[in-house]
């Protein structure tokens, strides 16, 4: 059980990683980002233009390698998402929200196939890896690499919990999150708040893209559709709009998959965690954290 | 009759038939060979191949006059290992004319255009899908040059009795391809007293499967046969080393592709094996056709070029024999077929249209990463 449960663990951070983007965009506009998974997708193919452009990159195959390669593709992945939302969503921001919902889905498709245009549809094999030694947990096998990769996802959503919550820039978002208008209003500059929002949401995305390149050592230009899904449906369990919710929700999600998979096989995997999300939906609509706390992001 | 004029002309490419009597029902414009060959999408690599394969038997037999005084032309439709475009870029075939099929790499995808050529009257030489379903259809115009699932696991049970497998743990992805193979190998598995511990399916497209890696170390197996394709195949092979599993690791051909050693990591490819056909350079004696595939594609050959080389060699000695293009004629000219040579060996087809012996051998990951042979289950 202790295995299940660290699988679950496991994952379920990087779907927490990729719903806080999610989340805090739904927070701050109130647009599903469809696109978000697929930035997760560009993560991960920045990482490996950057490992394959620059020769001898992919033999330093240590942590602190891949701290540095999450750092760039994160930077990169970033300015793609203020990008994106300058092109697409900016100019449609008072338009109906069914239209900035289309124009998302176009981002995706746009992302997705624009990869596999430039890169072929074929898997490619990630040039760095993480390994390490195995150690026991409670009778559970885990490998150093995926210890590390749960530590470093702490550590961005550590770091991200203070950004919002503690400094003057996270209060600006929280702000508009509350009420737009007035933050105007009140001399904040929206436009440069909320491209901030999609500079860290799309950044986090990215560093999760590069983690998972790493660590599972195959992507492909689909590999961000399954996730945004988990990862919007993680961001719903954990109340939208809510970051610790998102969090929550991404390990919540992760864990049901895991039990899922023991307990009824991995072709009801999917069957199992979202009949379970559909029942804890009809009970509790808000989500883990949505009524509790009132204040969104 | 203009073929009957052309065979008075062309006299060596005529004189081959042996049965078949010179009426060809063809008017005097190319024999269309249509293919249909993952161009796109996960399986492309293998597209490639078949279609180079095919095109180089294709200017073998043209060079040497044709088939029955026409020359063949070879059309190669996409159909992206998914089964809606197969149906539609079988239907745009069909609507160009061809007169037979000689394409079919995913089973999933090849299985809904069986109907389509059946209507046209187009007769079929798979040489690459090879689920029993395309058996199990029964359709009369439908051939498979590959071995059968029931061959290939055949192959994987002398395998796992060769290297003592006490518990076998069993894993498909849900594919029709893959749950078939898997079917048919537990079957017989269980046929040859050997133990299966457990059977799982996986989701596909996935990157996460430690859920799975967890059954197979928690059944206690020392023996694990996968059957689906590649990218699955090689992340299982790697997430189930982490869980501790230190066992032998058999994929079947899907899975079997260079990509396998990269993507699953330099230092997890000891104990892993696939059930494999013969590739030219496993075979004996094929140098010079090596040397002329090279020579004309500037690659090597690659898995399933020589079964797309001889799809295309055995339709062209059907409608050779049959002297026509119908299809009734050209089935009973191929289901007569005896002894016609092959990559696979002298080419005999059962009366279901498969070989009558599968040429499935064990391949293993070599020192380069690639599946070399390991085992041709002969001795």
């Amino acid at each position: 059980m202790a295995q299940v449960l660290l699988n679950g663990l496991f994952v379920g951070s990087f779907y927490a990683l990729v719903a806080l983007g999610y989340s805090m965009v739904y927070g701050i506009i109130k647009l599903l980002n469809f696109a978000h998974g697929d930035l997760y997708m560009l993560g991960a193919y920045i990482g490996f233009v950057v490992l394959t452009g620059i020769p001898g990159a992919a033999e330093v195959a240590s942590v602190p390698a891949l701290l540095v390669l999450v750092m760039i593709a994160m930077l990169t992945t970033g300015l793609f998402g203020v990008a994106i939302e300058r092109v697409a969503y900016r100019p449609l921001r008072w338009a109906p929200r069914l239209s900035v919902l289309i124009t998302a889905v176009g981002m995706s498709f746009t992302l997705e196939y624009g990869i596999r245009q430039i890169f072929g549809a074929s898997p490619k094999a990630y040039p760095l890896r993480i390994s390490g030694g195995l150690v026991s947990v409670l009778g559970a096998q885990i490998s150093v690499a995926q210890i590390s990769l749960m530590l470093v996802a702490a550590l961005l959503m550590a770091v991200l919990a203070f950004y919002v919550n503690r400094t003057r820039e996270g209060r600006a978002m929280r702000a508009i999150a509350l009420d737009s208008r007035a933050s105007t209003l009140m001399g904040i500059d929206v436009n440069r708040t909320i491209s901030r929002v999609f500079f860290v949401g799309s950044a986090l995305a990215g560093a999760a893209g590069v983690m998972a390149g790493a660590f599972y050592g195959s992507i492909d230009f689909m590999m961000g559709f399954s996730i945004g899904l988990k990862a919007f449906t993680a961001a719903v369990i954990g109340g939208i709009g809510n970051l610790y919710g998102a969090m929550l929700g991404g390990l919540t999600l992760g864990l049901l998959e895991a039990v899922g998979t023991a307990w009824v096989g991995g072709e009801w995997r999917d069957v199992f965690s979202f009949a379970c999300l559909i029942l804890f939906l009809t009970f509790r609509p808000t989500g883990l954290l949505g009524a509790r706390v009132v204040e969104r992001m | 009759m203009l073929a009957a004029a052309a065979c008075a002309i062309t006299v060596t490419a005529c004189s081959g038939g042996v049965a078949g009597g010179p009426q060809a029902t063809t008017s005097g414009g190319p024999l269309k060979f249509g293919m249909l060959a993952p161009m796109s999408g996960s399986e492309s690599a293998f597209g490639d191949y078949l279609k180079n394969g095919a095109s180089l038997a294709v200017a073998e037999i043209n060079a040497a006059g044709g088939v029955n005084g026409s020359q063949i032309e070879l059309i190669v439709e996409d159909d992206g290992c998914d089964p809606t475009t197969a149906v539609a870029a079988a239907n745009k075939l069909v609507s160009q004319g061809v007169v037979a099929s000689v394409g079919g790499y995913c089973s999933g995808a090849t299985l809904p255009t069986l109907p389509i050529f059946l209507e046209a009257k187009v007769p079929m030489v798979i040489p690459a899908a090879n689920s029993n379903a395309l058996v199990e259809a029964g359709q009369a115009n439908v051939f498979l040059i590959n071995g059968t699932g029931t061959q290939q696991a055949q192959a994987a049970v002398s395998f796992a009795t060769k290297s003592k497998a006490a518990r076998i743990f069993i894993l498909d992805d849900s594919t029709d391809y893959s749950v078939d193979l898997a079917d048919s190998f537990e079957e017989q598995a269980k046929a040859a007293n050997l133990t299966v511990a457990g059977r799982a399916t996986l989701t596909p497209k996935e990157k996460d499967y430690s859920g799975e890696a967890n059954k197979i170390t928690t059944s206690k197996a020392d023996f694990v046969y996968f059957t689906g394709y590649y990218q699955e195949g090689a992340l299982l092979n790697r997430q189930s080393k982490d869980a501790g599993y230190d066992g032998i690791f058999l994929v079947g051909d899907g899975a079997v592709d260079a990509s396998f050693a990269k993507i699953t990591g330099a230092d997890y490819t000891k104990n892993v094996f696939g059930t494999f056909t013969q590739t030219p350079d496993m075979l004996e004696g094929a140098d010079n056709w090596i040397a002329s595939y090279k020579a004309k594609f500037g690659a090597e050959p690659g898995p399933y070029t020589t079964q797309a080389y001889d799809a295309v060699r055995v339709m062209a000695e059907g409608i050779k024999q049959a002297g026509s293009t119908d299809m009734d004629k050209v089935v009973a000219a191929l289901n007569a077929l005896d002894g016609f040579a092959t990559f696979s060996g002298p080419l005999k087809f059962t009366d279901k249209g498969t070989l009558s012996s599968g040429g499935f051998v064990i391949v293993t990951i070599g020192p380069a990463g690639t599946f070399i042979l390991h085992d041709d289950l002969l001795g």
